[in-house]
């Protein structure tokens, strides 16, 4: 299986870059009207079909990763290369894509330009959406194949990753959260498993939803000059891509404080493996709960 | 590696601020209200604030990684 993911990658590989340079070459050819962000529209769009092949493929050899393992230490593996490797590509691919896309819609709103040409900014832009969607395929393909749903809450276990989250809550945010979704803080707390309640019940939710309106609403503003899109339809879409660049910039302040505090997950997230079983909270970082040991999960995710 | 993380998240931080304060003042000038209207304005305001806040909580757990990288250098 894992030849054919090989195989599969190489072959990605190549059709990826035929594509590619086949786009660049009729953008380049001079025989078309393209202005340059048009022309770079152009590239992106057409680029696309193969760049999420490619991910698809990619996807396969990350699945052949998967696979739970304890290090003679103790340590648990929290991730596989392959989950590690994804993130690190979305990663490279949202620094790439949010500053520029922040630097197009505030540019409009403060009615500024920058001695750089704005066409540079929508290429470096386009090249860090290729990158997100090459990740987000490769993700997509990877839990397919692996089937792996430890991050998901399965029916029935709302309210009790609820509770759990109240007690990894601040303690002035606590009272004010069981209040607002009625939890009854005298119950005991819920053991923790491999990932944190916030972790299950906030990071992944939140960063699924914000992923694929990301997506969907890039595709339909990028994919407008081939495929006629209704003037409504357009301008929701375009709408909801800066609200939800917005809302990632924020969720990532919001992941990036998480995740320092519990220096661990870092670790994980580089290595793949944890020592401990569950994510200690650093002395000091004002939230407690965490440092509850929990039972380790099944396989890595 | 902690040190330079922290510097990292401090630098990222001190830039969403930047992009805080742009949103801010964006929200309040005549030319957005002509613009971009009411709807565009409060959007900019309550992102403006968020991105803000987000951005201090993350600055003062730089600074707290800063220090105690500081503290048990020291020890």
């Amino acid at each position: 299986m894992r030849i054919v993911a090989w195989l599969l990658v190489a072959a990605g590989l190549v059709v990826t870059g035929i594509g590619v340079a086949a786009a660049l070459g009729q953008a380049g050819s001079g025989a078309q009207p393209w202005g340059n962000e048009l022309s770079d529209n152009f590239v992106f769009i057409k680029a696309l079909p193969f760049v999420l092949g490619f991910g698809i493929a990619v996807g396969l050899v990350m699945a052949s990763t998967y696979g739970a393992k304890t290090r003679s230490d103790g340590a648990v593996r929290r991730w596989s290369p392959g989950t590690v490797f994804g993130h690190w590509v979305l990663t490279l691919g949202f620094v790439l894509a949010l500053p520029t896309g922040m630097w197009q819609y505030l540019g409009g709103i403060l009615d500024v330009n920058l001695p750089i040409p704005l066409y540079l900014f929508y290429r470096v832009h386009y090249i860090g959406a290729s990158i997100v969607l090459f990740a987000v395929a490769a993700f997509v393909s990877y839990l397919w194949m692996t089937g792996d749903r430890s991050l998901l809450i399965r029916r029935g276990e709302w309210s009790r990753h609820l509770l759990g989250l109240a007690f990894e809550l601040p303690p002035s945010l606590r009272g004010p959260y069981a209040k607002l979704l009625r939890i009854d803080l005298s119950q005991p707390r819920p053991p923790m498993g491999k990932f944190t309640f916030y972790e299950k019940v906030v990071e992944l939710p939140s960063w699924s939803i914000l992923l694929a309106l990301i997506t969907v609403t890039g595709l339909i503003k990028a994919g407008r000059y081939l495929i006629p899109v209704p003037g409504f339809v357009l301008w929701l879409a375009s709408t909801l891509h800066v609200a939800t660049m917005v809302a990632i910039v924020i969720k990532l302040l919001d992941h990036l404080r998480y995740t320092f505090t519990r220096w661990s997950l870092m670790g994980a997230i580089t290595t793949t493996w944890m020592k401990e079983r569950a994510p200690a909270v650093r002395q000091g970082a004002g939230e407690r709960g965490s440092s509850a040991a929990g039972i380790a999960g099944g396989g890595d995710t | 590696m902690r040190r330079f993380v922290a510097l990292l998240g401090l630098v990222w931080s001190l830039a969403n601020l930047g992009v805080a304060y742009f949103f801010l003042t964006g929200a309040f000038v005549a030319k957005t209200a002509a613009k971009e209207g009411i709807l565009a304005q409060l959007s900019l305001l309550l992102g403006g604030v968020l991105i803000a806040g987000f951005a201090v909580l993350l600055a003062r757990e730089c600074v707290r990684m800063l220090t105690s990288a500081k503290a048990s250098e020291t020890m």
